[in-house]
């Protein structure tokens, strides 16, 4: 099946045509038993380009990224390496040429944090990310993922959009122009950047491209007096009754514009859009609002002392309460229909470092950016266990790319685009497992023929989803686009 | 199809009455060879022979020993394809294995012998067919002619009527005048008609009124700013380079000026075409070939992988092979609507394009980087000032060379002082900084400029003890000491021009000194009294391949140890005056940077002092000698450079520019390309050649080039390719996107594809017919376009009708009108015209739509912190500064171009975010109250003051029943509510 943009595209279900289409094209028989019914598209939604009718059952309906800007260490975190602590200080030997981006190629460095074993499943976590012990059995751990660039901004867009360059739909997009809403009250994607500004690519890493634009993420900044750009009037002549009345008014008038041009869908879908803007005004609010949330919660998410005064220095609370915050906020929106998340942890490049671009001091970026990360996250995932919301919601966690095990400089690593880690969690997937091991020294995979690539990750979550990522298809300038390019192959091993 | 090919096998493998090697060689032809060609072949050829395979011949499958004949479960190959144990199948690799139905047919192809036909080679599958409409030549047809036809007013309606009686359709009635000015004036302005011009028109007894104001909108400068910005959506134009950073352009506007001036000037389309590839080499002197060019440096770039990566590296050279093809797909889709593109990884699947075709259309673009060049200066000057950059450069490597020939000879003491010092300043490393830096002279090309400081006691004031505190700014990896004086004076008088009276305090302009660091520098001077302090620099510190002075703080004690200069005013030869960072006042400030240990700082001073020892002992007269000369020479030079007469920038394609870091200018020496396979930068085949896709025959595939031709020969070649009049692709194409832009749907529904996966014309020979107009015309675009809005086809009603909705739903046959929403730029000018603040002049830098925060490293482009009260920015959106990695969330709502991609035809969608925008976004919240305010001059009482604003919007008087409401509304909140209302109101933004 392939969806072509449309030139204007309606509010109002395309289901029907879809069915239509899709009856003409494969055969009514074919249809009642080889498609799934997505049951929550029935409800308050409106259905995107399927049509509410999946290509399999899904094991997934939500999806929250968490994407760490600056290429995060895989084996400072989650890639445990014996032979870096044996090996400390020992002239690095790669068995090859290397070339790395800032010819980070001293010594092999050990992790400066200490490591050891957590759960039933035994896995290996470092200090900093202990917080996330209690959730490894949920986890599964793909350890030889591999990139195509050293470059922090391809790299990006690679792993965020599945294409190098810009011009692409973000993953988000692709999954909310396929699946739709599941309720109006609030975009589909959202996106909560870190709120001392965008990693590289910025806002083009969750936009549109050529999908239709009420398919890209929407940015929320909670801090601002508009948490959502233009969510309400500020300008002193607007009332609560000169608004309300107004948009009553502006109704009446658009219906009247309509009924005098009969046969353009358009027009409704218009008076549409403004009656949902109206129940967004008033559930977004809602949504960010923490105050009614329990002692425990707001505790166990880092925001025990919210507020409070930190030093100038990079610290865990600081990080915990930026990062917590986002992940609370997030299982707020989930629990009121909102499809995918993606929280960023990591600004640009500017000093002080406020990212996860540790060239220079492994210890000290690297320590309380994974800290205040690892307390929100394992919140966030327990949450939403105890609730059962884990069950159909896919955590994924994601960057751009590793880092070397040689030194930089004496405390940091340069980047490494030939292996790094990913992990998935909840919906679908087999927890307690790692697939795909790197090599001893943290710098390729261990099987070089076979690694992992975003693709394959990409296939996976589409897949759990009820996608299938070869199916999904957007022409544009004469090309079948999909998220996965030509590739792709779904982890069967990951998949509970 | 796949079912087929079973259905196929199954016939054959059935039928025993064929003969058995016949059916087997015809099994193997139709089925199994597609299956090799389609999973294997394209890495098991005779040339790539990967894991020492091949199966391109019977002979080299035989030889690999992977295939027995007769026997599948012995045969390797299908091993391969199967899998054992339940794991994956081996191959193809990184795809998806073979379906079952595909492995039973290579099985049973094996079983039955693994017949192949006698010489049978295995080819990659290759479209060469020509045989597609687009490439055909565009002949001029005749125009039809339809019985009783009172309908038609020009050629053009005479295909579109005989189209529609073919279909049964039949056209509309005309719209009304209202609409009609409405609607003509958006489309070839971009702007609503005045309130006085809808009178004129809707007044005006005259039979041609119609044409008379089709000539006028055509006139208008307006134009050129509407349909530049169509050009500008498919040529990616932006302000910044995208990727990581997303740094400015600040001198990418004088492209898109030149797009607007050259559609105002309805300049011949080929020449608009060629200026736009080698406009440089074929109008030597006018300034609009060199601006031209902005065309090609108009996409994205990425400044990391250019500027902070070298071209030695794979990642250089990975950005540099993506920025070529930015550059390839532009041009091609632009003016030839072909995705060639297609072809980067593996030859073109449905259009006749192959790898090497691509790979020589990259050949044409491999001298040149996107970068600022002047374009109004005299080529004499141009060519004096490469000459003098290429001496720069060469002078500067010899003293690199000369350099690293004295740190060798220096030998382990000079490298283990070294050592130390740089462990020193690791540790001397500063405390967290305040934003305020400090004092930071302009910029200059050569570092022998003096430059002068000073502070300002109000009065002779006895003075103790002078320090000199630096700076510390990351800058080019700088860090601590940036723009500390390589030689200066301190001097003090009480004249404040140092003219009289004048007591030199330190003098360090006769050897260059160590840079301190972040140590405080003491001046050596025993106490004076003087009003006026003032440091002069006589070698300035480099920066980038530039020169500057700055300092951080000058500090004056007195006799108790009070540094009196805190707050005294600051004087200067110039500043870059940049707050917060950088300003006179920060200088006493007394903010200024500071080593965590100031004993390490300090002794890196002495081991720097040891290392500046050791390199006077080892360097011989000789060397002293030399490095002086090149010192002198590069002084000579760069002041020469900065002498120049230096012309206005564009950013542009560009052989010759400044360095930046790894990103070098070519000097016009192409890089060499080869043929990638798969697109991997690692993996080059054959060596490319200037060259272009097959078109038909008459037109080359090759340039003929001679072995010493310039670079711009290749893109003279390739441009001179694409305007021959007997181009089948250009004047289609851009005929094709004209009509989209007034029909809101072109003859071809996919303008910049015009091969197989694109879309058929509706009209193929209405769209001939027009391209040939197009040539027999001037290439005047104005008289194409002329001609297609006065056709009755356009000027029909946009009603609905039923029944012929019925047969053709989606109108592609034009039996009405195309209703349609406005664009977003449309709809930001109309407010600003509505609100009576629309500021009409043309050109020059974009403004702001945010506040510009950071710009040292990668800038914030802050769109919540824009005031919309800025005068500056009530000028057409086209001229607005288009940010490509942070686009505009307003004109994003409104579905305006992502610059990141070509974008022949904009989305039109109506969200719930639009809404709100529209409502609420601060700009249309301003606008309000400016139109309420000029609605207050237009009319003494309210009810006028509602009938004009509701004019303003939609061009029509209100009917009493919605004027009632409306005056009732305003009556109670009043009229900027109002105007904040007519602003969202469907009638506003759409038009009929």
């Amino acid at each position: 099946m392939r969806h072509t943009t449309t030139h204007s595209r309606s509010v109002s279900s395309p289901r029907r045509q879809f069915l239509q289409h899709a009856a003409a094209g494969l055969g009514a028989m074919a249809l009642s038993t080889m498609l799934a019914e997505d049951p929550l598209c029935a409800g308050e939604g409106t259905p995107g380009a399927l049509g509410g009718v999946l290509h399999h059952p899904a094991r997934a309906r939500r999806v929250i990224q968490l994407f760490m800007g600056g290429a995060a260490s895989h084996i400072d975190l989650w890639d445990h390496k014996p032979d870096l602590e044996k090996h400390h200080g020992e002239k690095s030997d790669f068995g090859e040429k290397v070339e790395a981006f800032q010819n980070g190629l001293g010594p092999w460095m050990k992790s400066p944090f200490g490591f050891r074993p957590h759960g039933e499943s035994g896995k290996w976590l470092s200090d900093p990310v202990a917080p996330l012990g209690k959730c490894v059995d949920d986890i599964a751990f793909v350890h030889n993922v591999v990139g195509k660039t050293g470059v922090h901004s391809q790299a990006t867009y690679l792993q965020a959009t599945g294409f190098q360059r810009p011009g692409f739909p973000g993953m988000g997009a692709w999954i909310s122009y396929a699946l739709g809403s599941i309720r109006d009250e609030l975009p589909t994607f959202v996106v909560l950047p870190d709120h001392r500004g965008y990693a590289s690519n910025g806002p083009k890493n969750w936009g549109s491209a050529f999908l239709p634009a009420d398919s890209q993420g929407t940015t929320i900044f909670p801090q601002r007096a508009n948490p959502i750009a233009d969510l309400k009037p500020q300008a002193r002549f607007v009332t609560p009754a000169s608004d309300q009345d107004g948009l009553a008014l502006l109704g009446r008038l658009n219906r009247d514009y309509l009924e005098q041009r009969p046969g353009d869908s358009r027009l409704a879908a218009r008076v549409r859009s403004y009656e949902l803007a109206a129940r967004l005004q008033l559930s977004a609010p809602e949504a960010l609002d923490l105050s009614s949330e329990p002692a425990h919660i707001l505790t166990s998410y880092g925001l025990g002392n919210a507020g409070q005064k930190y030093p100038d220095t990079i610290n865990v609370p600081e990080e915990a309460e930026y990062f917590g915050r986002k992940c609370l906020i997030a299982r707020r929106l989930l629990e009121r229909g909102v499809r995918f998340i993606q929280i960023w942890s990591g600004n640009d490049n500017s000093f002080p470092r406020r990212n996860w671009d540790s060239h220079e001091d492994i210890q000290r970026d690297h320590g309380p950016l994974a800290g205040g990360m690892a307390i929100g996250t394992a919140a966030l995932i327990q949450d939403l266990k105890q609730r059962g919301l884990l069950e159909d919601t896919l955590v994924f966690w994601t960057t751009e790319f590793g880092r070397m095990p040689s030194t930089q400089g004496s405390k940091g690593r340069d980047h490494n685009p030939f292996v790094f880690t990913n992990w998935l969690c909840g919906g679908g997937i087999k927890g307690g497992t790692t697939h795909g091991p790197s090599d001893r020294w943290g710098y390729k995979p261990l099987d070089r023929e076979n690694p992992t690539q975003v693709y394959d990750i990409h296939a996976t979550i589409l897949h759990l989803l009820g996608i299938d990522h070869e199916k999904l298809t957007v022409r544009h300038n004469g090309i079948d686009r999909r998220l996965t390019d030509v590739h792709g192959h779904v982890i069967d091993e990951i998949m509970a | 199809m796949l079912k087929l090919i079973l259905s196929a096998a199954l016939v054959l493998v059935l039928s025993g009455s064929l003969r058995a090697d016949k059916a087997g060689d015809e099994l193997f032809r139709s089925t199994v060879a597609p299956l090799l060609e389609k999973h294997c072949f394209a890495c098991h050829n005779d040339t790539d022979q990967e894991g020492d395979f091949s199966l391109e011949t019977r002979s080299s499958l035989m030889e690999s020993g992977m295939l027995e004949p007769g026997d599948p479960d012995s045969s390797q190959l299908l091993e391969m394809l199967v899998g054992s144990g339940g794991t994956r199948a081996a191959m193809p690799k990184d795809q998806d294995p073979l379906s079952a139905v595909e492995v039973q047919l290579v099985r049973d192809w094996i079983k039955s012998g693994a017949a192949w036909p006698e010489g049978f080679q295995i080819q990659q599958a290759i479209s060469s067919d020509l045989d597609w409409w687009s490439f055909k030549k565009a002949s001029r047809p005749a125009v039809p002619f339809s019985a009783g036809d009172d309908w038609s007013r020009t050629p053009v309606d005479r295909f579109i009527l005989a189209r529609l009686k073919s279909k049964g359709l039949s056209p509309s009635a005309e719209a009304d005048r209202l609409t009609l000015i409405r609607r003509l004036s958006f489309d070839l302005t971009g702007l609503p008609p005045t309130p006085g011009q809808v009178d004129n028109f809707l007044q005006d007894p005259a039979p041609d009124a119609y044409e008379h104001l089709v000539d006028r909108l055509l006139a208008s400068p307006a134009y050129g700013e509407r349909w530049a910005r169509h050009w500008l959506d498919v040529v990616k134009y932006a302000d910044t380079c995208g990727y990581d950073k997303d740094k400015l352009r600040p001198n990418a506007w004088p492209y898109r000026d030149y797009v607007v001036r050259s559609w105002n000037q309805d300049k011949p389309y080929g020449r608009f075409v060629q200026e736009q590839l080698a406009g440089d080499v074929l109008f030597p002197g006018d300034p609009d070939g060199i601006l031209g060019l902005g065309f090609i440096a108009a996409g994205p770039w990425d400044f990391i992988g250019h500027v902070e990566v070298p071209e030695t590296k794979i990642d250089g050279r990975i950005a540099r092979h993506i920025d070529r093809d930015e550059m390839v797909t532009n041009t091609l889709n632009t003016f030839c609507s072909v995705t060639i593109q297609c072809a980067r990884c593996h030859n073109h699947k449905f259009d006749p394009f192959t790898q090497q075709h691509y790979y020589n259309l990259q050949t044409i673009f491999a001298a040149v980087d996107r970068a600022e060049r002047p374009y109004d200066v005299d080529p004499g000057i141009q060519q004096k000032r490469q000459q003098l950059e290429t001496r720069i450069a060469g002078i500067r490597q010899q003293r690199e060379d000369l350099e690293k020939t004295i740190r060798d000879a220096g030998g382990e003491q000079l490298r283990a002082l070294m050592k130390q010092h740089a462990e020193l300043v690791e540790r001397a490393s500063m405390k967290p900084k305040h934003p305020a830096f400090g004092y930071h002279s302009t910029i200059v090309p050569g570092q022998g400029t003096t430059k002068w400081v000073q502070v300002d006691l109000g009065q002779p004031r006895q003075v103790a003890r002078v320090v000199l505190r630096p700076c510390h700014d990351q800058y080019n990896g700088i860090g601590a000491g940036f723009g500390f004086p390589v030689r200066f004076r301190v001097e003090a008088s009480d004249d404040a021009g140092f003219a009289t009276g004048v007591t030199l305090l330190e003098d360090q302009t006769t050897a260059d000194v160590v840079n301190p660091g972040l140590s405080p520098w003491q001046v050596t001077s025993p106490a004076f009294k003087a009003r006026y302090v003032r440091l002069t620099a006589t070698r300035l510190a480099e920066r980038k391949n530039d020169y500057i002075l700055a300092v951080s703080e000058l500090e004056l004690f007195d006799a108790d140890g009070k540094n009196i200069a805190r707050g005294a005013p600051v004087e200067s030869l110039d500043s870059i005056e940049a707050p917060d960072r950088w300003r006179r006042a920060n200088l006493t400030d007394g903010i200024f940077p500071q080593a965590k240990d100031e004993a390490a700082a300090f002794q890196s001073l002495e081991v720097a002092a040891q290392v500046q020892k050791i390199r006077a002992r080892i360097n011989t007269p000789q060397r002293r000698a030399r490095m002086g000369e090149l010192a002198r020479q590069l002084t000579a030079q760069e002041k020469a450079l900065g002498d120049l007469p230096s012309g206005r920038m564009v950013y542009a394609a560009a052989t010759h520019f400044k360095p930046q870091g790894g990103f070098q200018p070519t000097r016009g020496t192409p890089r060499s390309i080869h043929l990638l396979h798969r697109g991997n930068i690692l993996n080059p085949r054959t060596p490319s050649r200037p060259g272009t896709i097959p078109i038909g025959s008459g037109f080359p595939v090759e340039f003929a080039l001679g072995d010493d031709h310039q670079e711009g020969s290749r893109r003279v070649a390739l441009a001179r390719w694409i305007t021959r009049p007997d181009q089948p692709l250009t004047w289609r194409s851009i005929v094709n996107r004209i009509w989209h832009y007034h029909f809101g749907q072109g003859i071809v529904g996919s303008p910049n594809d015009f091969g197989r996966m694109g879309q058929l014309p509706s009209h193929p020979q209405l769209l001939d017919w027009l391209a040939a107009e197009l040539l027999g015309n001037g290439e005047s675009l104005k008289s194409i376009q002329r001609l297609i809005v006065t056709s009755s086809v356009y000027r029909q009603s946009s009603e609905h009708r039923e029944a012929a909705a019925r047969k053709d739903g989606s109108n592609q046959f034009l039996w009405r009108m195309n209703r349609r929403r406005l664009e977003a730029e449309e709809i930001r000018d109309a407010v600003l015209a509505a609100s009576g603040r629309l500021d009409r002049r043309m050109y020059g830098p974009g403004y702001y739509l945010f506040m510009l925060e950071k710009t040292d490293h990668s800038p914030h482009y802050e769109y919540h912190k824009y005031d919309p009260a800025d005068a500056a920015t009530h000028r057409r959106t086209i001229y607005r500064f288009i940010v490509r990695s942070q686009p505009d969330p307003f004109m994003t709502t409104l579905d305006c171009a992502d610059s990141s991609q070509s974008t022949p035809k904009r989305n039109e969608t109506l969200t719930s975010l639009q809404a709100l925008s529209l409502l609420n976004h601060r700009f249309n919240l301003a606008m309000s109250e400016h139109f309420a305010g000029r609605l207050e001059g237009e009319s003494a009482d309210l009810a006028g003051q509602v009938s004009a604003g509701f004019r303003l919007v939609t061009g029509r008087e209100p009917a009493e029943a919605e004027h009632r409401q409306l005056v009732a509304y305003a009556r109670e909140h009043g009229m900027a509510n109002l105007c904040r209302l007519l602003l969202n109101l469907s009638e506003f933004v759409f038009l009929d």
